[in-house]
């Protein structure tokens, strides 16, 4: 009986055909030809949407209402950060449409992942703000509309915790041991850890990464996590001060028996901002409705009911107004064109500098 | 056999390559990998992977065992319908029974709700991002795996040899190590294999249930096709974990292989 488990000249020809298949281009980034993405979408329904977006970022009555004002089904997948995103799409997964942030569309612009968008067809497109039509991310607004802005800072509990500083010091406070979380996202850890010691946001000098990575280390003891969901963290009592975005203590509020302990800060030794867009993939499977989805987004209406689900910003005049209301009440969570034009973007990282620092969070997680 | 070996190449294959400017996966020569795989940094990680997975195999036993004993022995009529309810809930997916703990066991979930309003304690307990929470976990996705060896090992027993046990040992404890523990022996150690394996690499429960400092291995390699966009990494980790069960599997298989050989006839 032990003959069978050793490998027969048999196994070993069927794991030199593996090898040999592995030239199919496991791990390729599922790029799209020139052609696919020049093809003009034409805007109608072309079956249901596959949805690709951060969980609970857009507005679920809205996706019912487009469901129900073109009959079709709005098939929904989620992902926790912009390299999970990249890895189902690598993987050949197809979606219709994915929201990317200006620290991946280039790459995806550049490799020819996504859609050359019509404008002329997308009868809202004159509500984006002029400053998005010709983003740097995204030259000539080709393949994207603009989704949110956002800016990265501190949320707490203030029934919880008090006296709160201003300051990226405050993830470390001692006396919240246990209660504190981290943003599961390398570019927001590093980033954050490199603002602590006084560094640039995108700093990938080897010494300044040392010490940051050694500063993400020592904070490990006083974390409870690290996690993008930091609404639900929030909310279930796990977290009273959560590294995070500017719309989600909104959403937090929306949800919350009690709205006014959860508060929002930005910190002074440095915000990142940035903004996120719509897109479709070059291979989505329905990108007429996609087209539509695209369209129906930048309806001022709807983006008015978005912003006031979601919290952030958005750059499209409808939405001027809803956000203005919400940023009344918390000047905290506003992000403007100008903070985009003047603050700090996390630069889309590629080659070395991703390499250095893949390697200190993988070091950071591990240790 | 293919849908074995095609994936095993493949990873084999990935796991000497490369990463490309843009993080694309690109196939060449490049050990390096496997070094970086054996950096000392990760053998915690490792270690730790197995020692929550040696606590659930001891955990899913100390549960498991007493659980298939009695349906085995005093099911009666009601056996087979016990042993469903017992399978039942794996028809869940493992993913969503771990959320159903996250929802349960936050600070100021349902079972804290209930500790905090009947007065035990003013403040919540915190289950949650503790290693005893991802060990939890653990053994509530692969009790099942545990309890449907022994109970069926249990169930080929006949009953007669108990009773035989009785008269030559007197009490019921000496009856239990000297013939019912020998005779399930076989099936414990297939529920401990496919509870150990399994657990030493999963990631479900780290990441649900775990804090920073509950990193196992399956959570590394993860990070490295989901993270790190390093699939070439991920995949030598893989090729490494997979080895060092590789070394438990083969000494299981011995050890069943024999104890067929010593079988009655």
């Amino acid at each position: 009986m032990l003959n069978d488990a050793r490998i027969d000249r048999r196994g070993l020809l069927v794991a030199g055909a593996g090898l040999a298949l592995a030239g199919c281009g496991v791990g390729d980034s599922g790029g799209g030809s020139k052609e696919q993405v020049e093809k003009k979408i034409k805007k109608k329904v072309d079956g249901d949407l596959v949805y690709f977006n951060w969980s609970e970022y857009l507005d679920p009555e809205l996706i019912k209402d487009f469901e129900k004002k073109y009959g079709v089904k709005v098939r929904q997948s989620n992902f926790d950060s912009m390299s999970s995103m990249l890895a189902k799409l690598r993987s050949g997964n197809r979606y219709d449409v994915i929201f990317p942030d200006q620290s991946v569309t280039p790459r995806l612009v550049a490799s020819d992942q996504l859609r050359k968008l019509d404008h002329d067809q997308l009868e809202n497109y004159d509500q984006v703000f002029e400053f998005f039509h010709d983003p740097v991310y995204d030259p000539g607004s080709a393949h994207t509309v603009p989704y949110g802005m956002y800016a990265t800072g501190v949320m707490w509990r203030a029934d919880r915790i008090g006296d709160m500083t201003g300051s990226w010091d405050d993830l470390f406070r001692e006396d919240a041991e246990g209660k504190i979380y981290v943003l599961d996202d390398f570019q927001e850890a590093i980033g954050m850890g490199n603002y602590k010691n006084g560094f640039d946001l995108n700093s990938f000098d080897q010494e300044e990464l040392d010490k940051t990575q050694q500063t993400l280390v020592d904070q490990k003891p006083l974390l409870r996590g690290y996690s993008t969901d930091d609404v639900q963290n929030m909310l279930n009592g796990n977290a009273w001060i959560h590294h995070g975005w500017n719309g989600d203590v909104v959403n937090v509020r929306n949800q919350a028996d009690d709205p006014s302990i959860y508060k929002f800060e930005k910190c002074r030794e440095g915000i990142p901002v940035g903004a996120d867009q719509i897109a479709i993939p070059a291979n989505a499977e329905h990108p007429g409705t996609a087209l539509l989805f695209i369209d129906f987004m930048l309806d001022p209406e709807n983006a008015a009911r978005n912003v006031a689900y979601f919290g952030y910003p958005m750059p499209n005049n409808g939405a001027v107004d809803a956000f203005a209301k919400l940023a009344k009440d918390d000047p905290a969570i506003t992000v403007t064109t100008d903070d985009l034009e003047r603050g700090d973007q996390f630069d889309p990282l590629t080659g070395d500098r991703r390499k250095a620092w893949d390697r200190v969070w993988t070091e950071v997680k591990a240790a | 056999m293919l849908l074995f070996a095609i994936p095993l190449g493949i990873t084999l294959a990935l796991s000497f390559g490369t990463t490309d400017d843009l993080g694309n996966a690109l196939y060449g020569w490049h050990p390096e990998n496997y070094e970086q795989a054996f950096d000392p940094l990760f053998f915690p990680v490792l270690m730790r992977s197995v020692g929550f997975a040696l606590a659930t195999v001891g955990l899913c036993l100390a549960i498991g065992y007493p659980v298939a004993y009695y349906i085995a022995r005093f099911g009666g009529r009601y056996k087979h319908a016990l042993i469903a309810l017992v399978v039942l809930p794996f028809f869940v997916n493992y993913l969503v029974r771990t959320y159903a703990w996250v929802a349960l066991l936050a600070d100021e979930g349902l079972v804290n709700g209930v500790v905090t309003d009947t007065g035990i304690r003013d403040e919540g307990i915190r289950f949650l991002n503790t290693s005893w929470a991802v060990i939890g976990g653990l053994v509530y996705g692969y009790l099942a795996f545990m309890i449907l060896p022994i109970y069926a090992a249990l169930d080929r027993m006949d009953p007669a040899l108990i009773e035989a046990g009785k008269d030559l040992y007197g009490t019921r404890w000496n009856t239990f190590r000297h013939v019912t523990m020998p005779a399930t022996f076989q099936g414990v150690l297939a529920g401990a294999v496919l509870v150990f394996l399994p657990a030493v690499g999963d990631f479900v429960s780290a990441q649900l249930l775990g804090g920073p400092g509950t990193y196992m291995i399956g959570n590394l390699i993860q990070q490295q096709f989901l993270g790190a966009e390093n699939w070439p990494f991920g995949a030598a980790l893989t090729t490494v974990l997979m080895a060092f069960l590789a070394i438990w599997m083969v000494l299981y298989l011995r050890s069943a292989a024999r104890a067929a050989r010593e079988a009655p006839a």
